[in-house]
């Protein structure tokens, strides 16, 4: 066991193809967590993460011999198949937080007062959930790039093979998506209101 | 830099990426001298770490320890059904000689169903073949139950008249269940029950076997089963009567 800790996951991938479980085992481990987060912070669902994290893990059992090394890392390769479980999953169960004003509603506000700062109004658990419940109503195409890149720290590069996509629009669609969970972090009404210098500052640009 | 290219790098300032040393300064002093972009890049780095706050809230998470037992099984079983190599598979001859085998198997079977259900050369059946036309006649004449038993050969004397044989009741040689079929007539007679205590040697004198009507009750009384459906019915019976007049033996007829 030791011994195969060392190999990389292609050389798992390699030996548990080959039937060997003590590699699939050391493959799992080293890998069960970041596809099980992924899949909870896209689905907001316990049950939901610990399905796709089993599908994704049979998936590789079945079709690993898909996986191209030169292509990418087998990291990435798991985070795509997850992606497109949770995907196909939430379009299922309609789970996908719709992006409109009712659900700004369920999503407690970092700026309870017009302080300029939002986050610090709310203990460090507030802001958590806040931040979660705003992740989770993004829509699918931005929650998956605030996931991988923000939260399972994920490049920019490495993130773009995972969408199937440039980088420039991971880039873009990051920017896009910041700038959304702030507005849902960020009533509108209360920087209309206390005249904030973020309202301007989108104005200051344009 | 102006606020509109301040906007473009704002995201990757707050958030500690890397990039250009040149571009990082003059985001800087753009954020020193315009209050709207500063206020823009603290509203980033509030998010950013409200981000990096519930990344680590999470880290620590990891899929239940069913999971893996749930993926473990899957391989193991996945392993433990893997199809043989082709070379290793049973040839097609093999299941060409499993037919064969199962043909054959069937053609015995029906050899030996049809051996054990032909036709059993009763003598008592070839007994019954002249019954009908000699029911009023004496039972010597009217049964000569073993007469066709053994072959005679054709230069075996035969007599022109018989000696009257001593008739043996069949129900003190078998069972009183034992049915017997009557080829010619189409029916289906059981043994002689005796009626009284007899025996042989009541019926050398010979007698008369007399065709009778009773209720199907009666045969109740010894022992048969009756359809309580047809309970009111008719059931056919041959009476043996002895010289005397007395019934000795009766058996029923369907």
């Amino acid at each position: 066991m030791n011994l195969k800790n060392d190999l990389s996951d292609t050389e798992l991938l390699r030996s548990m193809l080959a039937g060997d479980d003590e590699a699939l085992t050391l493959l799992y481990r080293r890998r069960q967590a970041g596809v099980y987060r992924f899949a909870l912070q896209m689905s907001g669902s316990k049950p939901i993460a610990e399905d796709v994290t089993q599908e994704v893990f049979l998936f590789l059992m079945r079709e690993g011999h898909v996986f191209d090394p030169t292509r990418g890392s087998l990291s990435a390769f798991l985070f795509g198949v997850a992606r497109n479980f949770v995907l196909r999953r939430l379009r299922v169960e309609q789970l996908l937080a719709p992006l409109n004003d009712e659900s700004d509603e369920e999503i407690p506000s970092l700026h309870a007062t017009a302080d300029l700062c939002p986050l610090e109004d709310l203990t460090r658990a507030e802001t958590i959930d806040s931040v979660r419940k705003a992740v989770l109503s993004l829509p699918a195409k931005y929650r998956e790039v605030v996931v991988l890149c923000e939260l399972q720290d994920v490049s920019y590069g490495e993130t773009a093979e995972i969408l199937g996509c440039a980088i420039g629009t991971v880039r873009s669609r990051l920017h896009r998506a910041r700038a959304l969970l702030l507005a849902k972090l960020r009533p509108v009404g209360e920087f209309e209101e206390a005249g904030s210098a973020s309202v301007k500052s989108a104005r200051c640009f344009a | 830099m102006n606020c509109q290219k301040f906007e473009t790098v704002v995201s990757e300032l707050a958030r500690g990426q890397m990039m250009a040393a040149e571009l990082r300064g003059e985001a800087l002093a753009h954020i020193d001298a315009c209050d709207d972009c500063a206020l823009r890049f603290r509203d980033e780095q509030m998010l950013t770490r409200g981000l990096l706050s519930l990344a680590a809230e999470m880290d620590s998470l990891e899929a239940p320890a069913m999971i893996e037992a749930n993926v473990l099984m899957a391989f193991r079983a996945r392993n433990a059904v893997v199809p043989a190599p082709v070379s290793q598979r049973r040839p097609h001859s093999a299941y060409w000689l499993a037919a064969v085998a199962a043909m054959l198997l069937l053609a015995i079977s029906v050899f030996v169903f049809r051996w054990t259900n032909r036709p059993v050369a009763d003598p008592r059946n070839a007994g019954n073949q002249e019954e009908p036309q000699r029911k009023s006649q004496p039972v010597e004449q009217a049964t000569p139950q073993f007469a066709n038993n053994v072959p005679v050969p054709e230069d075996e004397f035969v007599p022109q008249r018989r000696k009257p044989r001593r008739m043996q009741p069949a129900s003190l040689s078998r069972p009183a269940n034992n049915q017997v079929a009557n080829h010619v007539t189409n029916e289906i007679a059981t043994d002689f029950i005796p009626l009284s205590y007899m025996n042989a040697a009541s019926l050398q004198d010979g007698g008369q076997i007399v065709r009778v009507q009773l209720p199907r009750s009666a045969l109740v009384n010894f022992g048969l089963p009756v359809n309580m459906d047809r309970y009111n019915e008719k059931v056919k019976a041959d009476v043996l009567f002895g010289v005397d007049g007395t019934a000795r033996a009766i058996r029923f007829v369907q």
